[in-house]
């Protein structure tokens, strides 16, 4: 490989595997959208919280690899909590005051966790962090490794779990006409329950993983929703792999305008795009469903 | 102009209003707070959390404009208080322009913004909007961050201070702003009141209450979201200006984070959405809210439980009192 090109190749290279994770925690905020017209404005903040089950394990000597699990588990379960005391009353249609009420919970999440965790910057380690692998010329960090093959997985389970289940098919119903999905028998209440459950858990296991390689603080949540936002409206709300790539697409683009540009400016790039594709194909790269 | 511009005005009109026959009664709090600096035994505090209060219930009466009376959530406000407050300042430090001129310029740069944002997202549905409002504002933060030469970078930029002078729009004590800042809400209500009576506000409360009924009904969507926007987009602005000589400084953080714009929602939200009287009666309490809960949290020795305050408010308002207090004056 020639010596100018190693750069843009490792500024690639990690970008897709930043970027993987990005697509973790998009396919979560595109699915409650996709399946009910939620913008969940506080799934940031899921992910945040998904960060401190491995900031709290690591101070026990767990590794937050092991806590993935559970972490999903904990996410799902706050996801059907906040389910049911906020967004039911909103499925099918967002609205003005959904948005709001979602930046409301956000707060309230986010304060809570300052109150319980404090305002500084916590970190917790697993057994790859800190350690690196090199590809010829290029080295990545194990623990990026490891989170991206976990996003990967998720991802393509989640595709299966939508495509190829019962389950998966009564979601998809529901999505499409919630009202004709009744009259065939969907109890389309607990369906959104666990699509949103999953939903939300999704930002558990994404904010675990990323834990291990990326420090956090109460404020982590809502800084990371641009991110899923943009993601989510590239590869097209509502499409699970269209938000996947997605995310891989602007954890590159970050890479990338922090080796040519400047890394203080590496999402001013996306901002731009995401303006572009909301006036010129707000449907994204993958959406089908136009409105 | 059919059924919908009919409820729009049925929702908005409000002959049961307790208190609108006692046209006399508002004067009393702007009588209140006007005679707050003659009068004994006020403290700086007092004069400074009035000011607060002004500036933070104009700039929610600026955002009522866009969100309340059109129906589009901008999330983005942060963008036009940033603007109004960076141009000011560096015309004012750079070039020595007083904000006479400078303010005005800064209302400017907010109506373009506005302009070009409007017309790449209003034709959306309002989800969208609402997100790429998001972007900008914190595109804005990350330029307001690079550049440092020009925004003072993450320490933000302060005036330079030349003593108390009308010129400048500076002063030492706090007074002048409270009558500065009194002058903004009550034209700012006026305004508000004007929309609302105006075929332009129909229009607008038209197309809030649905699109494609206002659409056929012969109002031209489009153009009345993107007028609505940068009227809110240049009011945001010139409240700005008031809070950049009030504070004398700007940082990114302040003007275009997204605590910011949360709280810019804040008076209309609790005051009553789309009314001229909630983001003052909203503001008002809200500030002595959060006074209240940072004098409780210092005592305690937590941070951040004003935020989880006007998180907790803010949903509760939305789930349970969509009306605001206006609203909840009117059912009765």
């Amino acid at each position: 490989m020639p010596a100018v090109l190693i750069p843009l190749a490792q500024a690639l290279l990690s970008g897709v595997l930043v970027g993987g994770v990005y697509g973790l925690l998009s396919i979560g905020f595109s699915l409650a959208f996709g399946v009910m017209r939620i913008v969940n404005f506080a799934h940031g903040d899921l992910v945040m919280y998904g960060m401190y089950v491995g900031v709290v394990s690591a101070t026990f000597g767990i590794d937050p690899l092991v806590m993935i699990p559970f972490s999903f588990l904990l996410m799902a379960a706050l996801g059907a909590a906040q389910y049911l005391l906020v967004y039911k009353r909103f499925v099918g249609r967002a609205t003005l005051q959904q948005l709001l009420a979602a930046i409301g919970l956000g707060l309230v999440l986010q304060m809570i966790a300052q109150i319980v965790f404090g305002a500084d910057t916590r970190s917790a380690p697993s057994l790859f962090s800190m350690r690196f692998v090199t590809i010829g010329p290029l080295f990545v960090s194990a623990a990026q490794v490891i989170a991206c093959a976990v996003a990967v997985v998720a991802t393509l389970l989640v595709e299966l779990l939508l495509l190829r289940t019962r389950w998966g098919k009564a979601v998809r119903a529901v999505a499409d006409d919630i009202e004709t999905a009744g009259i065939v028998g969907l109890n389309a209440q607990s369906i959104n329950i666990t699509a949103f459950a999953l939903a939300c858990g999704l930002a558990g296991i994404a904010g675990t993983v990323m834990g291990t390689y990326y420090p956090t603080d109460p404020s982590k949540g809502l800084a990371l929703m641009p991110i899923a936002i943009i993601a989510t409206t590239i590869g097209g709300l509502g499409s699970i792999r269209g938000s996947f790539l997605g995310g891989v697409f602007c954890g590159v683009v970050q890479q990338c305008t922090a080796l040519l540009w400047s890394s203080a400016l590496q999402d001013v790039p996306l901002y731009i795009l995401l303006l572009f594709f909301i006036a010129y194909r707000p449907t994204g790269m993958f959406g089908l469903r136009t409105e | 102009m059919a059924a919908a511009l009919a409820r729009s005005a049925a929702l908005t009109r409000s002959p049961a209003l307790p208190w609108t026959p006692l046209r006399l009664w508002p004067l009393i709090p702007l009588l209140l707070v006007a005679l707050l600096p003659v009068l004994p035994g006020i403290n700086a505090y007092i004069l400074a959390v009035t000011v607060r209060a002004l500036i933070f219930i104009a700039l929610g009466q600026a955002w009522n404009i866009v969100a309340g009376i059109g129906g589009q959530l901008s999330l983005g406000h942060g963008v036009f208080l940033g603007l109004g407050c960076y141009v000011a300042g560096i015309l004012f430090n750079m070039l020595g322009i007083p904000p006479w001129f400078g303010v005005p310029a800064g209302m400017a740069a907010a109506m373009l913004v506005a302009l070009v944002m409007g017309a790449m997202t209003l034709r959306m549905r309002g989800v969208f909007f609402a997100l790429a409002t998001v972007a900008v504002s914190l595109a804005c933060d990350q330029l307001a961050r690079h550049f440092v030469d020009l925004t003072g970078g993450d320490n933000g930029l302060a005036l330079t201070f030349l003593g108390t002078s009308l010129w400048a729009m500076q002063s030492r004590s706090p007074a002048p702003f409270v009558y500065a800042g009194l002058v903004f809400v009550v034209a700012f209500y006026w305004i508000t009141r004007w929309i609302l009576a105006s075929r332009f506000g129909l229009e607008m409360r038209a197309v809030r209450d649905d699109e494609v009924a206002a659409a056929a009904s012969g109002v031209r969507v489009f153009r009345t979201k993107l007028l609505g926007f940068m009227i809110s987009a240049a009011m945001t602005a010139l409240a700005g200006g008031l809070y950049m000589q009030y504070y004398q400084a700007i940082d990114p953080e302040s003007a275009f984070g997204l605590g910011q714009a949360i709280q810019l929602q804040l008076p209309a939200l609790i005051g009553g959405l789309g009314t001229a009287a909630g983001p003052i009666l909203g503001g008002a309490l809200m500030t002595v809210l959060s006074e209240a809960t940072n004098w409780g949290s210092t005592k305690l020795g937590l941070v951040g439980v004003d935020i989880l305050v006007y998180g907790l408010v803010l949903l509760l308002v939305v789930l349970w009192a969509p009306g605001g207090i206006a609203g909840m004056l009117r059912r009765r």
